[in-house]
């Protein structure tokens, strides 16, 4: 530990060996480890009360080590569940969205259902699902399949997107469960 | 909404939730403090400590004969990848170009760096291409070349920052960066470059100093415990071979673009960007640029003020550093330092591109079965597909804290240890280190913010 083989291009002079003691006294270390403590509850305080919704999704984990927080929804009450899956509807005026594009928000593992009309042929694709779907005045198109990839994804008009304009429809937005 | 880069991507992650942030910022206050009173005392990381892997197996893997096949099979891939970029689908998503550009060689030679060392440089084409060249000109010549010119130091790492930054604005300015004409053309013309700075300068030295990719993969290469030594290849610390990097003119701006690249490819996903930038992009609009020339000097606007916020942050940390005394400059101690902002650009790099490598990584499979998008299937694989439940958003988070976090605890480390070798004075490196330390802490926190705030 004493010698150095290769002293490095930074190295300036003789080095002190007793560098850090010397720095940094026994108390002032001590001080230090019990400030990391106090932040690590004051987290573990301020974290607590205002998590999301998914309250059983957090953990306590001890200070400076990575533990993870598993999921953990055991503790969760299922609500009754509404008859069928709820259907978004998407109207599209000239290949323009009626109110703008939204983020349509669901859970993994939910059946998603949604509905888009337009007055004008379109062709309406759901990126990373992969589904796509033509629409025409009178015939909308229909998305019903079972999320089962987490993330966002994007909605997009292909009418729009080969004439140049914003191809954006509306996001699914997939929730961990 | 505007969205002019990463036409490729079709998914995007969810933003990290805010216990999670919460938490994840904590962490790095509490390893930080707990890491100022349980590192160590003297220098670990500055020794050059290397071995040879065991055997015979270290001298196999950097023989001859394994060199000249990777060579053969990095210079075979830019051959197809220009030949599908050119003649192939000008569809970004169908043609092998893009992904193989953006993704496989750019993202996915990143860890492969960083676990096995240095792998691009054999896989080097433009190396492959000008040694042939040089092994041959000198036969013919007989031994008579003329000796390269000396490589100037005040160039330094400035031609590979340039490069990056290149491609930094391929990828996210350019509005048809992500067309595989475009991307070939590109690459013909970084060829060309590259081997009229390899006759000038020689082969590696332009590789080692110059060439773009060779830098920034070399970079990451550094933290991994394999190195190759005269042909041999051996172990090394993890992280040590950082510490020897030669941090010369142009280094901090290299560390500060790669850093700021990433930074506004997040930022430009979040409200703060989205919010103004159509408003940047119609002021240029009214000075007479087309709508996508406006929109363009937008993001390159925002690009460079996120590569300059990142440098002038380092700078301002050494500016504090320098003000508790020691007698360096200024630019002597953001050269000492800078190679600590090596695990934290891959920390960046890591949680923001993880899972476009793992699922548009997945493209390849079917991308090498059908490169030009004409419907072919040489390999029976053209069928595959992104399988976008291989992970979910929960593990996603954790994986990306986790990265960033251990990027910070990287950087403290190399900054700590290089503070012990540099300060004469116990107290004055001990306080130096205060100023690196808010410094890495500020870039974490940013990373995290990022990361908090895509697509939210």
């Amino acid at each position: 530990m004493g010698t150095r083989a290769n002293p490095s291009p930074w190295q300036t002079g003789s080095l002190q060996l007793t560098y850090f003691r010397a720095a940094m006294s026994r108390t002032q270390r001590i001080a230090l480890v019990i400030a990391a403590l106090a932040v690590a509850v004051l987290a573990f305080v301020i974290a607590q009360p205002g998590d999301d919704d998914d309250g059983a999704d957090q953990e306590a984990t001890a200070p400076a080590t990575q533990t993870q927080a598993e999921t953990n929804t055991d503790g969760a009450t299922e609500e009754a569940e509404p008859p069928g899956p709820p259907v978004t509807r998407i109207r599209m005026d000239n290949g323009s969205v009626v109110g703008g594009a939204k983020d349509i928000e669901v859970t993994r593992g939910d059946t998603v259902r949604i509905v888009v009309s337009s007055n004008a042929p379109d062709d309406i694709h759901l990126h990373g699902y992969d589904i796509e779907r033509e629409v025409a005045p009178g015939q909308p198109a229909s998305f019903r399949f079972k999320a089962n990839a987490e993330g966002a994804f994007e909605i997009e008009s292909h009418v729009a997107e080969d004439a140049g304009r914003d191809p954006l429809v509306a996001r699914l937005v997939v929730q961990p469960s | 909404m505007i969205q002019i880069a990463h036409g490729l991507v079709s998914r995007a992650d969810l933003p990290i939730p805010e216990w999670l942030f919460g938490w994840a910022a904590a962490m790095v206050l509490v390893v930080s403090f707990v890491a100022l009173a349980v590192l160590w005392p003297e220098p670990r990381l500055e020794r050059e400590r290397w071995r040879p892997l065991p055997g015979a197996l270290g001298r196999v893997l950097a023989s001859r004969p394994i060199e000249i096949l990777c060579g053969a099979i990095g210079v075979l891939l830019l051959g197809v990848v220009v030949y599908a970029g050119l003649r192939g689908t000008q569809s970004s998503t169908a043609n092998l170009a893009p992904t193989f550009i953006y993704v496989a060689f750019w993202l996915g030679l990143v860890p492969l760096s960083v676990v096995f060392g240095d792998v691009f440089k054999a896989f080097n084409p433009w190396r492959a291409i000008g040694r042939s060249v040089g092994w041959v000109a000198s036969k013919a010549a007989r031994g008579d070349l003329p000796a390269p010119l000396s490589y100037p130091e005040r160039l330094g790492h400035w031609p590979a920052t340039a490069g990056v930054f290149a491609f930094a604005v391929m990828e996210l300015v350019v509005s048809n960066g992500d067309k595989p004409e475009n991307l070939a053309v590109a690459a013909l013309v970084y060829s060309a470059l590259t081997f009229i700075a390899m006759a000038l300068y020689g082969v590696e030295t332009w590789i080692a100093r110059g060439e773009a990719f060779s830098v920034y993969f070399n970079l990451f290469s550094r933290i991994s415990p394999f190195e190759t030594r005269d042909r041999v290849v051996g172990l090394r610390q993890p992280l040590s071979g950082l510490a020897q990097l030669k941090a010369g003119a142009g280094t901090v701006a290299l560390l500060a673009v790669m850093i700021g690249s990433v930074t506004f490819d997040g930022a430009s996903e979040a409200p703060i960007w989205t919010g103004i930038a159509p408003d940047i992009a119609s002021f240029f609009g009214d000075l007479g640029l087309s709508p996508q020339r406006a929109l363009e000097l937008t993001f390159l606007l925002g690009l460079t003020a996120a590569i300059l916020l990142v440098y002038g942050f380092y700078r301002l940390g050494v500016v504090g550093a320098r003000s508790v005394g020691g007698g360096f400059t200024a630019e002597r101690l953001a050269r000492a330092f800078v190679h600590s902002l090596g695990p934290i650009a891959l920390a960046y790099v890591a949680a923001h591109y993880f899972t476009l490598l793992l699922f548009q990584g997945q493209a390849m499979g079917y991308l090498i079965s059908d490169p030009l998008g004409d419907g072919s299937d040489l390999f029976g694989t053209a069928d595959s597909q992104i399988d976008y439940s291989l992970i979910g958003s929960d593990a996603t988070w954790y994986w990306q804290v986790g990265f960033v976090v251990a990027g910070h605890v990287a950087a403290l480390t190399l900054a700590h240890d290089r503070a012990l070798a540099l300060y004469d004075s116990a107290k004055l490196g001990v306080r130096s280190q205060y100023w690196m330390l808010a410094v890495m802490v500020g870039f974490t926190s940013l990373a995290l913010w990022l990361l908090s705030q895509a697509n939210a």
